[in-house]
């Protein structure tokens, strides 16, 4: 399993199991994943921070929509620029793994759906995610008027309380009654 | 049923305990999973508690032992348990410092050896289950070709191709139960050689006449025990076709008919469902992400047109629905008169199936498939006439297809049986030689070969567009649409001539197998090569219930068409020598023991269906009284759930204003409850 210098010290590997939802096998393969995307120079740091770009380009990344948004949920950066450390790494691919619960990843979910970050899904929160989710070829995507329709849509199921957002409860609230969210919110390296 | 509501509890419980962790995302420290005491104390909760324990302890009470539920007893109420102290870290919403911190404050050792092998083993066995589930699906065929088309034209389209694929495993199950019934047992006890020409391969005439494709084949050989003859294996292969074709098709439709009842309107989540879950995070390929985003698109844009055409059409006025009533009532008019002409043409067209002597071959041929090609003729042509008509009738575009299917399917079935009654009416008076079963089995034959025929039109068309792009087909043709009604029609039509036929012609299944085999490819080229995909789309699980029901329909037109045959005498095949499909069974009775013929024969009787009927009965009463009790069950269900949204918004309604009159500092802290009981 890949060469000494990428290997994990033995207490760091444990901790890393007990915080995340990653199984020790998972965390070697994420390990050497994330070191072989460092450049060659820092091989073997751990503590070095992977500019968003670098992570986009992996595949299990890249044609997803919402990667930017990923990255930018999970990076510790001050100020957020969407780059990841390995931890911050770590974190993203537990709340994706298999085991993690449905309260976890409708957590992030949520974090990564609310694009300006002030906790709550607006209007224009709910129209990036559809213009996310649809494509962004001009002939095909839906004209305001559409839009302005299927967001009022959205808040009239999702919106318990009537303020005009959906707030984290209300989505966990939808999210929980969907049978196939916690199969499809998962990336697997 | 009622696990599924009692899970919704449970969520509402849930949802409730994370409003405030939103709160507690914003702060930086604080973690809790907080509850809130109303929930609590509501029995529904109560009664699902233990499920929610089990699920959110086992694993926090294995690692933490007895761990100190002391490390933050905040402004909990009495008796509220502490969450925080069952969870383990990995639960927490939080970065990997974060998470680091709150350990430190919980002062827990790292997990040993055995607890970190048991936990990957575990995950490993979950793995492994979902890669045999993939292994699983991976065996039917052709699941690479339905996704692409899924993701090009939506659902509606590869249900199509879903139940196409479905008619070639039953047409394989029919052929192996033939196998096994008829033509082995016939093959084997018996052996001829004969040969003729190729034009009898169209007319199934000549040495198909006597090959094991008909019926005239099927006489009775060496194996002429009393209970295991050839007739009655014949009697019985045909039997288990049915029932089992029975059993299958009512199976599909009443498990889509559950599907679609349980997707209703009750249930008003579908929006938010098909935005917040509607990305597959698993998706790597790009081609497969572009899938996703057309079919997501599709599906939003088929919702959003359903809506407005429900909006429009509450926006009618008296006026305009008394002229929308009196159009429909013209409308239907000139279909039925549609359909009158297209009989009148089938019943001519199978008249002159009686004067085929004194031509030519070539005149005879056309002669010879003068009904079929009438009957497909019309088939082609009325369809789309009925497609025109509905859209004036101004029915959403569900209802739309429906109507258009359901007067189609008649049309087809319909013709179908229409000339079938010509073709007996006409054979009654046939020569013993001319053996009468193979006469309407051939007719049959000839119109199952013309169906797999008029399937590479649609070829045809797409070569003529592309090889002479101006000429006047072409510009007609236009871009094609898939058109699924008529598609689905023609997939009924084929397996209803194939169960009516199957009597007469043995291995029709089999040409039906090789029919649809070459339909799904044809299919599939000239979808994904000739048409573009339609603007608006149809809902799916409606309509393929509505696919089976056809099949149902044309399954019982078949057995209609059957109760007659037992009361017909036949000059050739099993039944020969004056043997009916009674006294071959008489004949295997009689030679049973006397005990066992007793009992058949009282099974057979009266004096048991009196019983047989009691019993019914009450198995009947008792479901239809269970079915009730449920269905109120349900209601009161509803209830309840109802109640707790309305209690969860009187809730959030109440927090807002006191977060706006006192913005204290304790921000992040939950409400404790006997404040709110205020």
């Amino acid at each position: 399993m890949g060469s000494t210098s990428s290997q994990l010290d033995k207490d760091a590997l444990s901790e890393y199991q007990e915080l995340t939802f990653l199984t020790k096998q998972e965390i070697i393969l994420a390990h050497e994943r994330f070191s072989a995307m460092l450049p060659q120079e820092y091989k073997g740091a751990t503590n070095i921070r992977l500019p968003m770009e670098k992570i986009l380009e992996m595949p299990e990344l890249k044609s997803n929509p919402f990667n930017k948004r990923i990255c930018h949920v999970f990076s510790t950066s001050q100020p957020n620029d969407g780059s990841l450390t390995f931890e911050d790494f770590l974190d993203l691919l537990s709340a994706f793994s298999e085991a993690a619960t449905m309260e976890i990843k409708s957590h992030y979910a949520f974090r990564i759906f609310d694009s300006d970050n002030d906790g709550t899904l607006g209007r224009e929160d709910l129209e990036k995610m559809v213009t996310l989710l649809t494509g962004d070829s001009k002939d095909t995507s839906l004209n305001g008027e559409e839009m302005g329709q299927l967001i009022n849509n959205i808040l009239e199921e999702s919106d318990i309380d009537k303020d005009g957002t959906v707030n984290l409860s209300e989505f966990q609230h939808v999210i929980s009654r969907s049978p196939d969210f916690v199969s499809s919110f998962k990336i697997v390296l | 049923m009622l696990i599924v509501v009692s899970q919704d509890v449970v969520k509402v419980l849930f949802v409730f305990s994370a409003d405030e962790s939103i709160q507690s995302t914003l702060s930086s420290d604080s973690y809790e999973y907080y509850q809130t005491e109303i929930f609590d104390l509501l029995p529904s909760v109560q009664a699902s508690r233990p499920e929610q324990d089990r699920h959110g302890a086992l694993d926090a009470n294995e690692v933490y032992g007895g761990a100190p539920g002391s490390a933050e007893d905040s402004g909990h109420g009495v008796g509220t348990r502490d969450k925080t102290s069952l969870q383990p870290l990995r639960n927490l919403a939080l970065c990997m410092q974060g998470k680091r911190g709150a350990r430190r404050k919980m002062q827990i050792s790292n997990i040993g050896f055995w607890e970190s092998w048991r936990r990957s083993q575990a995950n490993n066995r979950r793995r492994v289950w979902v890669q045999m589930g993939e292994v699983a699906t991976g065996l039917l065929p052709w699941r690479h070709t339905l996704h692409k088309i899924q993701g090009k034209f939506g659902v509606g389209v590869k249900a199509y191709f879903i139940f196409l694929r479905y008619l070639i495993y039953l047409n394989l199950l029919h052929c192996l139960l033939i196998g096994g019934f008829i033509i082995g047992p016939t093959l084997y006890y018996s052996n001829r050689t004969e040969n003729d020409s190729v034009l009898d391969t169209l007319l199934g005439s000549g040495f198909l006449d006597r090959s094991p494709v008909f019926f005239g084949f099927y006489e009775p050989g060496s194996l002429n025990l009393p209970c295991l003859n050839t007739p009655l294996l014949y009697r019985a292969g045909i039997l288990t076709i049915f029932f089992l074709s029975l059993i299958m098709v009512v199976r599909r439709t009443i498990v889509g008919y559950k599907h679609t009842w349980l997707l209703g309107k009750r249930y008003s989540m579908n929006v938010s469902f098909k935005i917040f879950c509607g990305w597959d995070f698993n998706i790597q390929d790009p081609s497969a992400a572009a899938l996703k985003h057309s079919f997501i698109r599709n599906d939003l844009k088929l919702f959003l047109e359903e809506q407005s055409f429900s909006l429009r059409k509450a926006q009618r006025t008296l006026g305009q629905k008394v002229l929308l009533y009196l159009l429909r009532f013209i409308l239907n008019i000139i279909v039925i008169s549609l359909l009158g002409g297209a009989f009148c043409l089938i019943y001519l067209s199978s008249k002159y199936l009686e004067t085929t002597d004194g031509h030519g071959w070539l005149a005879k041929l056309v002669l010879q498939y003068l009904p079929p090609i009438t009957i497909t003729f019309v088939n082609l042509v009325l369809p789309h006439i009925f497609r025109k008509i509905s859209s004036f009738e101004d029915y959403s575009l569900t209802v739309q297809v429906n109507t258009t299917l359901v007067r189609s399917i008649f049309l087809k079935l319909a013709s179908l049986g229409i000339f079938l009654v010509f073709v007996f009416k006409s054979n009654t008076n046939v020569s013993k030689s001319n053996c009468r079963e193979n006469q309407f089995g051939r007719e049959m034959y000839k119109l199952c070969i013309f169906n797999f025929l008029a399937t590479f039109t649609a070829l045809n068309k797409k070569i003529t567009s592309e090889k002479y792009p101006t000429s006047l087909l072409a510009r007609l043709s236009g871009k094609q649409r898939f058109l699924i009604p008529f598609n689905v029609l023609d997939l009924v039509y084929i397996q209803t001539v194939s169960w009516v036929g199957v009597y007469y012609c043995p291995l029709l299944p089999l040409i039906g197998i090789i029919t649809l085999v070459f339909t799904f490819y044809i299919k599939k080229f000239s979808v994904l090569r000739c048409c573009v995909a339609e603007q608006r789309m149809f809902r799916a699980s409606s309509s393929s219930v509505l696919f089976y029901f056809m099949l149902l329909l044309s399954l019982f037109m078949a057995a209609a068409i059957y109760s007659s045959v037992p009361f017909c005498r036949t000059f050739c095949g099993p039944f020969l020598n004056e043997k009916t499909v009674f006294n071959v069974t008489e004949d295997c009775v009689s030679s049973l023991p006397s005990s066992v013929q007793n009992t058949l024969r009282y099974l057979a009787s009266e004096a048991f269906a009196l019983p047989l009927i009691l019993a019914e009965i009450i198995i009947l009463t008792s479901y239809v009284s269970r079915g009730r009790a449920n269905q109120k069950a349900i209601e009161r269900l509803k209830d309840i759930n109802s109640d707790k949204r309305f209690l969860v918004k009187e809730h959030a309604t109440l927090l807002r204003s006191r977060k706006n009159v006192t913005r204290s500092p304790s921000e992040g802290r939950p409400v404790s409850v006997d404040r709110l009981q205020l």
